[in-house]
């Protein structure tokens, strides 16, 4: 069943598609989880809810298709800033309250508000699958005998340069560099005068907004149902540990690496094994490396 | 015994209550009500030996609930002998997997402890989900109802003692963590883990014992309920659905309390089922409602009502106590 | 405030308690049969679930038009399988406190397995109309019954048109056509491929190149088991897909130029549902699926009797959902109807007389919806041979009856598949 060992023509064919598919699954996945690294990275929080608002950013590009027939490229102008209210509105509902409290606390809050998310959906637009059928969802561009499927492409491209956005804000800016320093210290920070309060809004907020926007890109590949947050978001927490926490750079990387190992796995073993192989490598790196690969070592205990 | 009983005045009402009940009444759905209330309150208590006492909070105890139902399961239809048996063995594993996550709690804080026990969870079913040759994979196993009780085939009213029994011996566990000397080193671990280890508490095992103690009882319910419901399905005992619901039922009821598991079930079990039934005929979606109902108290309670049902009655009492 | 949530939280108890101990519903409300229907209204199966209680719910009112049961109106009690749990424990509240004797439902295997052990420890008769589970019947419970066709019977069918009819399309020999199984790891996908598998291997010796099973909830990426596939080049392709997985693996089939010959599906979900259609639409084109009939089915290949009631039934589905009927409907609606022929036969829902019935009734194929016939074994399975199946295919954008092809003015097209631009 594995090719043949000889090293022919058909055989790089193979492997030069498997890298181009770990390249756009892996920029998927860096879009998912850009939010959630930062989400975790600066305010300590795990947000088990992040795979809920990457489903109804899914719908919002399903239902302004339906009803508009507009183009997801055009509804992410609007995820962004719709989804930056979101995030405004959600923290200062449910957010704001737990920010101090203890890690259940926080746990549960977004485990609760990941129930309630998935079952509004499922009242409000049932369990039916939805699609999205923009006209250039079979674009293909082919480089000799490897296919780049464009939607995915579209969201690599918008997934680094997203991130490298970030990254940017968060070096050069003032209100950047007063979340790294939030994050570093929060007390510290405090006493300096900043408000940490609006540290994290902002920060949730952009986290949302990243995640929205995200599901609004993705929605052309997948079906659109309420429990869709379920098939990403667990492994954008691989991601975000491998990567080590807030640091955006080694979210892209780690969702390299995740996606990395799932398509040699299912290559080399078959479908069925994907998911153990980033599990057991998610517990070995936590095991390990809990700051992640790229953090520094004992991070992960800082504010935590 | 009077001083005990005194003390303990919600448990020796819920579990008289419990008790009687099949003496009072006879109809089966109400009796079956009562099964799930103690079967997923045990279930909470079990968590709550790891979670409430011993601060250990994992999402992912449907590890141990799956591998007592599949040991029970296998063991009966697999090797053909009892459940009992299959009980027995389930708790040998689930006290080695008990371990390992043990070991995971020493390296691990908080939320990355929580993601690794999900992470464990997800492990086990897909690798018993692709074991076809064993577990039967994803098709589950259909577990055959033979009258008696070594093959746990028993009548409701044997299923309410039955659940009780578990229940009782889940709470007396919380309770010796409470009064015992152990247990107090076990609060210390929890609420300050440098302070007690700097006191010479062996803090470390204590977290590996607390946690391979949960999981030894988890798996006894879970063995208890594949012969209860008859169908062990790989995507149903290892969720994280079912993981969230024991700890659910402990955080509203109380995580620190002894009876508080009970307690959220109560009111957790009784509202759903009641839900359920009262809307399954109106439009089906209203139905989901339910669920937006647990998220919203989950949210509420953890937040507002950190202490729980338990703490409300306990502060009740006290104000009570001082006026 | 504590005191305030303590009183409310104890009010609300004291309602639901009171509630739960006062509701006893009997049965005998005059001129009126009720039998519990048990689907899965919530939780991860409720896209299928609701279907369902459109199918029941119609031919309910179809059978009421005709005299209902018994003399008497149909009527439902309904409760939500969310869980094997939520099963147990609703089949234990339609028997104790709605005090129905038949329970009718349920669609997926982990549902049925729990739900038919609570009723036969009461002695109700459990009727399936669409788990899949081979084992359902084999567990020696005498009032327990399955109107469908197990995973077997779909695998059974599957091979049967793969042989008989696309083999020699091709011009190949059962024994020569190389086969790549592919499927989701539910229950419903291992049971189906397994006996698929089966079939080929022994019965016709094809050849097996690939058997890969997912996880139809966390695939996001078909492209690494596809150029596995591309490699091995399958004559065809036995997939069977939920809808997520099913768009997948074609969309990427087609951006990869992943050429096979056909594609055989079975059921209602994936291939086989409109989903498939509307997020594919022309680029459907060519793929199989084994399911209930659709149009193009011949109305006229059916006994007079069963083209009186497919005919109601189909207008009936139309008039409620504006489309022809989709699988889940036939199921159930079709599983209904036969409760009720048997309960004509039986005049009485005593469980040995009720069996007695069932096991009188000898119909030949094309006596009911779905151009079904009927004759129970021993163990209380409806046989593969009466229940009669179809394999469909999508043609511009509707999935059409093609085969047997007796049964359908339509015919199999793009046998080969051919070039993916060729199919129109």
């Amino acid at each position: 069943m594995d090719p043949a060992r000889r090293l022919g023509p058909a055989q790089i064919g193979v492997l030069a598609q498997l890298v181009v598919a770990t390249v756009l699954l892996g920029g998927i996945y860096a879009l998912i989880s850009v939010g959630l690294t930062l989400i975790f990275g600066i305010m300590r929080v795990v947000n088990f809810a992040h795979g809920e608002f990457l489903m109804l950013g899914m719908y919002l590009a399903f239902w302004a298709f339906v009803l508009f027939t507009a183009d997801p490229y055009f509804v992410v102008l609007v995820a962004i800033p719709l989804f930056f209210v979101v995030g405004l509105v959600v923290y200062a509902l449910v957010m704001r309250g737990v920010i101090h409290a203890s890690h259940n606390v926080q746990i549960f809050t977004t485990v609760g508000l990941s129930t309630v998310l998935q079952n509004v959906a499922l009242v409000a637009w049932s369990g039916d699958f939805r699609f999205v059928r923009p006209w250039h969802l079979s674009t293909v561009l082919r480089a000799g005998s490897t296919t780049f499927n464009l939607t995915q492409v579209v969201a690599s491209v918008i997934a680094v340069t997203l991130t490298l956005a970030l990254v940017a804000f968060m070096k050069w800016t003032h209100a950047g560099r007063v979340m790294r320093a939030t994050a570093q210290d929060r007390d510290a920070a405090t006493l300096m005068g900043i408000d940490t309060d609006r540290v994290y809004r902002l920060t949730f907020a952009i986290g949302i907004a990243a995640v929205g926007t995200a599901g609004v890109l993705v929605a052309p590949l997948y079906s659109v149902y309420p429990t869709a947050g379920l098939q990403f978001v667990l492994l954008s927490y691989v991601v975000v540990v491998l990567g080590g926490l807030g640091d955006m750079l080694g979210a892209m990387l780690g969702s390299l690496i995740v996606a990395g190992v799932e398509v040699a796995g299912s290559y080399l073993f078959g479908a069925a094994w994907k998911e153990i192989f980033y599990f057991i490598l998610f517990i070995l790196v936590l095991v390990f490396r809990p700051a992640g690969l790229f953090g520094q070592r004992g991070a992960e205990t800082l504010g935590v | 015994m009077g001083a005990l009983l005194r003390n303990r005045r919600g448990a020796v009402i819920f579990f008289g209550l419990a008790a009687l009940t099949p003496v009072v009444v006879r109809d089966a759905y109400f009796l079956d009500s009562l099964v799930l209330i103690l079967l997923w309150g045990a279930l909470s208590a079990a968590w709550n030996v790891a979670g409430g006492y011993a601060g250990q909070v994992s999402i992912g105890h449907a590890s141990f609930f799956g591998i007592g139902a599949y040991s029970a399961a296998l063991m009966v239809t697999r090797f053909g002998r009892g459940p009992w048996l299959g009980l027995l063995i389930g708790v040998v594993i689930s006290i080695g997997a008990g371990f390992i996550i043990g070991f995971l709690s020493n390296r691990l804080k908080g939320p990355y402890f929580a993601l690794s026990t999900i992470a464990f969870s997800q492990v086990l079913l897909i690798g018993v989900s692709r074991w076809r040759g064993f577990t039967a994979g994803g098709e589950g196993i259909p577990v055959p109802f033979r009258p008696g009780f070594a093959t746990l085939g028993l009548g409701h009213v044997g299923w309410v003692y039955m659940a009780l029994s578990v229940a009782l011996v889940c709470y007396a566990v919380e309770v010796y963590l409470e009064r015992s000397r152990v247990g107090y080193q076990l609060a210390g671990v929890r609420e300050d883990e440098d302070a007690a280890e700097a006191l010479g508490i062996p803090t470390r095992k204590l977290k590996v014992g607390a946690v391979a103690l949960s999981a030894a009882l988890t798996s006894v319910c879970g063995s208890l309920w594949a012969q209860y419901v008859g169908f062990v399905d790989p995507t149903y005992v290892f969720s994280v659905d079912l993981s969230v619901r024991f700890a659910l039922n402990a955080i509203i009821g109380g995580m620190g309390t002894a009876l508080g598991p009970f307690l959220g079930s109560v009111l957790i079990t009784s509202l759903e089922t009641y839900l359920r039934a009262t809307f399954a005929g109106v439009k089906a979606g209203f139905t989901g409602i339910y669920l937006i109902i647990y998220g919203t108290a989950l949210i509420l309670v953890v937040r507002f009502v950190p202490d729980g049902l338990a703490g409300i009655a306990t502060r009740i009492r006290m104000r009570r106590a001082h006026a | 405030m504590p005191r305030f949530v303590f009183t409310l939280v104890v009010t609300v108890l004291a309602v639901m308690l009171g509630g739960e101990l006062a509701t006893v519903r009997g049965q005998a409300t005059s001129g009126e049969y009720r039998i519990g229907v048990l689907e899965p209204i919530t939780g991860p199966l409720a896209f299928e679930g609701k279907r369902h209680m459109e199918g029941l719910e119609i031919v309910r009112d179809l059978i009421n038009e005709r005299g209902g049961v018994m003399g008497k109106k149909l009527v439902f009690s309904v409760a939500d399988a969310t869980d094997p749990t939520a099963a147990a424990s609703e089949a234990n509240r339609l028997i104790t406190r709605e005090s129905v004797k038949i329970i009718t439902g349920t669609f997926s295997s982990r549902l049925c397995g729990a739900a038919s052990e609570v009723a036969a420890r009461h002695d109700v008769i459990y009727w399936e109309s669409s788990c899949v589970d081979p084992r359902f019947n084999k567990r020696g419970l005498k009032h327990v019954y399955r109107t469908e066709i197990d995973a077997t019977g779909f695998g059974w069918y599957n091979v049967e048109f793969i042989a008989k009819h696309l083999a020699p399309r091709l011009n190949l020999k059962p024994n020569q056509i190389k086969i790549a199984f592919l499927s989701e790891d539910s229950s419903y996908g291992q049971g189906v491929t397994e006996s698929a598998r089966q079939r080929a291997k022994t019965e016709f010796g094809m050849q097996e190149v690939m058997v890969e099973y997912y996880n139809w909830q966390t695939l996001n990426d078909m492209t690494p088991t596809i150029l596995k596939m591309k490699q091995l080049n399958p004559d065809v392709v036995h997939h069977i897909s939920f809808s997520n997985d099913g768009v997948l693996f074609w969309r990427q089939a087609k951006e990869q130029s992943f050429l096979f010959k056909a594609l055989v599906h079975a059921g209602a979900t994936g291939y086989g549902s409109a989903d498939f259609g509307k997020a594919l639409g022309n680029d459907a084109n060519g793929v199989f699926a084994l399911l209930e009939p659709g149009p193009g089915f011949r109305l006229e290949s059916l006994r007079p009797e069963g083209q009186a009631i497919e005919k109601a039934f189909r207008d009936a589905v139309q008039k409620r959902t504006g489309t022809y009927p989709f699988g889940a409907h036939q199921l159930a609606g079709s599983g209904l109807w036969l409760l009720k022929l048997v309960l004509d036969k039986a005049q009485s829902d005593d469980p040995e007389k009720f069996r007695a019935a069932v096991m009188s009734l000898d119909l030949p194929v094309g006596s009911m919806i779905n151009g079904w016939g009927v004759k129970f074994s021993e163990q209380g399975q409806n046989a593969n041979d009466r229940v009669q199946h179809y394999m469909l295919q999508w043609q511009n954008g509707q999935l059409v009856t093609v085969w047997p092809e007796e049964f359908s003015t339509l015919r199999a097209k793009w046998i080969p598949l051919g070039a993916w631009d060729q199919r129109k």
